[in-house]
C-alpha cells in the first residue's frame, strides 16, 4: 500500500485540475439550470443574478421539452452530425484507395487532399457560401446558368430540339435558405473533413497485407470481394476512430452555422444554446444538460460499436 | 492432372534480369522442389507459374493448355505463402470456404468440404477461432486445408515451415509428404533447406542467380552433382573440396568429398589435425585441419569416436566416390 502513496502524491495536480476543468462549469451549468436567470428583466429584476432563492426545479428543463424548436435542433444535430460522418467515411475510404497506389506526382496530390484541414473552419464556411454556393454569383449560380444557356441553345436546333424544348428552366438551389441550409454545412464540413478520414485510412492501407491479398486473387476474389472481405474489416478500426473523434466534433459546430443561414434551418442544439444565452440562462443550460446527455447517448453507442471492432 | 510445363520462361524487374530464359517440366502428380540460396528467384518462378507475376516472355502450361495470359484465379491452381496470408477478420471455418464461397458454391457444400478438409488436417477443434488465436503449426494447417478443399491442378507452396519451429518443422514435413502420398496431386515447393528438399521431392530443381544448375531425383543430385555448386549445396554437412596440386593428383581441376566419404583410420592416406569436434553420439563430425588439402575438411564417422581438439587423425577417402570438376566447375 505504502509504495502507491507517491505515484498518487504525484498524479493529484492533473486529477484535481481536471476535477476542477470539468466539474466547475459543470455544476454551475446545474445550478443555472435549476433557478431563473435571466439577463435582462425590467419587471423582475431580481431574476437577474443568480440566486438560490429564484429556485424552479425542473422548471427550466420542462419549458425547453416543450418548445419545438428544441427538438427540431437535436433533429437538426443529428442529421448534420450523420451526414457528415456518413459522405466523410465513403469519400475517405474511396479517395484513401486511389491514391494508395503508384502514379506520377502522388505526393503533390497527397499534399494537396490534405490542405482543406488546414483552411479556418469560418473561412471554410465564407467561401463556400459566397464563392461556391451562391446562387447567382457562386459557381452554382454560374454553372446553371451555362446549363440553362445550353438548353435553350438546343431548342432551336434541328432534330433535338423537340427534346429539350420540353425540358424546364434549372433553378439555382438557395444554400442560405431554410430548406439547404442544413445541405450546404454538411457539404461544406464534409469538404474540410474528408482529408482528416484520408489521412487516417491511406496510413492503414499501407499496413495491409499484401500477401493477403494475393492469396484472394489465387482464391478467385474479385476486386469488389477483396475490397469487401478484407480491405473493408481492415478498415474496421480506422473508421471507428475517425467516426468517434469526428462525432464529437460536429455536435458542437458553430461557425458554419452562423455563417450559412444564421440557424434559420440548420439550427443545431449549440446554436440553439447560443441563442438562449442572449437572455434566458437558465433555460440555456437545461438544454445544455440536455445536450451532454445527448453526447453520452451517442458516445454509448460509438463506444459499443469501437469496443466491438477493438475486441476482433 | 496437373502437368506444368515452362517454355523459354524469363523475368526482368526494370533493367534486372532475375530469371534468365528457362526451360522446366514438372509431370503430374510429381512432388518438385525449388531449392537454392536466397534471392536466386526461387519464389518469383513460383509466382510465375501461379499467375501472381507476369512472365516478361516465353509461355507457361498446364496440361497442354497455355496459361500465360489466363488470370492467376483460372490457373486452377493453390498456394500456401510464407506467412500464411491467412484473413485475419474471418474464423478459420470462413478462412477454408473462402474460395469455395468465391466459386459460388452452394452453402451446405461449402460446410461439407470444409468440415472433410478440417477432419483431414486435424483443424476441427479451431473451426470458429479466428486466425489470431491459433499457433504458428495450426495456422499453417488451415493455409493448407485452405488450398486442398479447392482440389487445385496443383499445389504451390513459399517455404511454408520456414516460421515454424525446428521440431514442428520436422512433425509438418512428414505431414505435407503424407498429404502428397494421399492427393496425388502436383505439388511445388519452394525452400532454401537443403534438407527438406531432400527429404520430401520426387524431384529437386537447384536454382542458382534465376539459372538452373540441376533437376533430377535427390539421390541423383547426390550421387553425380553436374557441378560444384549443385555438389556443394546438396547434401549435410557439405562436401569437401580440394583445389590445386592436391586436386591434380586426384584426377580434377578441383575435387569434391562428402563428409560420409571419409574414413577415420590408424595412419591413413591423408594426415591432420582435431579442430573441432562435434559429438552426436550417434555420430561424430570432425574439422580437420593442417591436411594440407584444403582449409578444413569435414569428416564424418560413425559412433562415438573419441578423439578430441589437437589430436593427430588419420584419413583415408573412398576412392571410388570422389567428385572430380574440370575448370568451369562442371563433373568430369
Ligand atoms: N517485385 C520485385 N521488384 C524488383 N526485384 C524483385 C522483385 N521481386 C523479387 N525481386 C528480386 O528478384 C530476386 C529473386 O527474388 P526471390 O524470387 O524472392 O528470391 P528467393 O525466393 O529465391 O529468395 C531478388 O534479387 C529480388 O531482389
Ligand atoms: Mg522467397
Amino acid at each position: 500500500m505504502a509504495n502507491r502513496t507517491v505515484p498518487r502524491l504525484l498524479q493529484t495536480p492533473a486529477v484535481v485540475l481536471l476535477l476542477f476543468w470539468m466539474l466547475v462549469p459543470l455544476s454551475m451549468t446545474l445550478f443555472f439550470s435549476f433557478i431563473r436567470y435571466v439577463l435582462n428583466n425590467l419587471r423582475r429584476p431580481e431574476w437577474t443574478s443568480p440566486s438560490i432563492e429564484n429556485w424552479r426545479g425542473f422548471g427550466n428543463y420542462q419549458y425547453v421539452w416543450n418548445q419545438d424548436s428544441f427538438w427540431l435542433a437535436i433533429q437538426n444535430s443529428l442529421i448534420i452530425v450523420c451526414g457528415i460522418l456518413f459522405l466523410t467515411v465513403a469519400f475517405g475510404i474511396a479517395i484513401a484507395i486511389l491514391i494508395n497506389r503508384n502514379f506520377p506526382g502522388r505526393g503533390i496530390v497527397r499534399v494537396m487532399l490534405i490542405s482543406p484541414f488546414f483552411v479556418m473552419p469560418a473561412v471554410n464556411a465564407v467561401l463556400w457560401i459566397n464563392m461556391l454556393l451562391d446562387p447567382v454569383l457562386g459557381l452554382q449560380g454560374i454553372a446553371v446558368a451555362g446549363i440553362n444557356d445550353i438548353i435553350s441553345g438546343l431548342r432551336e436546333a434541328p432534330l433535338v430540339g423537340g427534346f429539350f424544348s420540353l425540358w424546364p428552366e434549372f433553378s439555382p438551389i438557395s444554400f442560405r435558405g431554410a430548406q439547404a441550409s442544413s445541405y450546404a454545412v454538411i457539404m461544406m464540413v464534409t469538404w474540410q473533413w474528408t482529408p482528416f478520414a484520408v489521412l487516417i485510412f491511406m496510413t492503414s492501407l499501407q499496413s495491409e497485407d499484401q500477401q493477403q491479398k494475393e492469396a484472394a486473387v489465387l482464391d478467385g476474389a474479385s476486386a469488389w470481394n477483396q475490397f469487401r472481405f478484407l480491405t473493408l474489416p481492415h478498415l474496421g478500426r480506422p473508421i471507428a476512430i475517425v467516426v468517434m473523434i469526428q462525432a464529437i466534433f460536429h455536435l458542437s459546430l458553430y461557425a458554419e452555422i452562423e455563417i450559412v443561414s444564421r440557424g434559420s434551418g440548420n439550427k443545431n442544439l449549440p446554436y440553439y444554446i447560443g441563442e438562449l444565452v442572449n437572455n434566458n440562462i437558465g433555460a440555456a443550460s437545461a438544454t445544455g444538460i440536455f445536450a451532454v446527455i445527448l453526447a453520452n447517448i451517442v458516445a454509448i453507442f460509438l463506444l459499443r460499436m469501437i469496443g466491438k471492432t477493438l475486441m476482433e | 492432372m496437373g502437368r506444368i510445363v515452362l517454355e523459354n520462361v524469363q523475368k526482368t524487374f526494370g533493367e534486372a534480369e532475375v530469371i534468365p530464359p528457362l526451360d522446366l517440366t514438372i509431370e503430374d502428380g510429381e512432388f518438385a522442389v525449388f531449392v537454392g540460396p536466397s534471392g536466386c528467384g526461387k519464389s518469383t518462378l513460383l509466382r510465375l507459374i501461379a499467375g501472381l507475376e507476369e512472365v516478361t516472355s516465353g509461355a507457361i502450361k498446364i496440361d497442354g493448355a497455355d496459361v500465360t495470359q489466363v488470370p492467376p484465379s483460372k490457373r486452377g491452381l493453390a498456394m500456401v505463402f510464407q506467412s500464411y496470408a491467412l484473413y485475419p477478420h474471418m474464423t478459420v471455418r470462413k478462412n477454408i470456404g473462402f474460395p469455395l464461397r468465391m466459386a459460388k458454391m452452394e452453402q451446405a457444400e461449402i460446410d461439407a468440404k470444409v468440415e472433410q478438409a478440417a477432419s483431414v488436417l486435424n483443424l476441427k477443434d479451431y473451426l470458429d477461432r479466428k486466425p489470431g488465436q491459433l499457433s504458428g503449426g495450426q495456422r499453417q494447417r488451415v493455409a493448407i486445408g485452405r488450398a486442398i478443399v479447392r482440389e487445385p491442378e496443383a499445389f504451390l507452396f513459399d517455404e511454408p515451415l520456414s516460421n515454424l519451429d525446428a521440431a514442428l518443422r520436422v512433425g509438418m514435413r512428414m505431414e505435407i509428404s503424407e498429404l502428397h502420398n494421399k492427393l496425388n496431386t502436383t505439388m511445388i515447393y519452394v525452400t532454401h533447406d537443403q534438407v527438406e528438399a531432400m527429404t520430401m521431392a520426387n524431384k529437386i530443381v537447384v536454382l542458382q542467380a534465376g539459372v538452373i544448375e540441376q533437376v533430377g531425383s535427390p539421390l541423383e543430385l547426390y550421387r553425380t552433382p553436374r557441378n560444384r555448386f549443385v555438389a556443394g549445396f546438396i547434401g549435410s554437412p557439405k562436401m569437401n573440396f580440394i583445389d590445386g596440386d592436391a586436386a591434380e593428383k586426384l584426377g580434377g581441376h578441383s575435387v569434391g568429398i562428402r563428409p560420409e566419404h571419409i574414413d577415420v583410420v590408424e595412419g591413413g592416406l591423408w594426415q591432420g589435425r582435431v579442430g573441432v569436434a562435434e559429438h552426436l553420439g550417434s555420430d561424430t563430425f570432425f574439422h580437420v585441419h593442417d591436411t594440407g588439402l584444403a582449409e578444413t575438411i569435414t569428416v564424418r564417422a560413425i559412433g562415438d569416436v573419441s578423439l578430441r581438439h589437437g589430436d593427430t587423425i588419420g584419413l583415408s577417402p573412398r576412392m571410388d566416390e570422389l567428385h572430380r570438376f574440370d575448370a568451369k566447375g562442371l563433373r568430369i
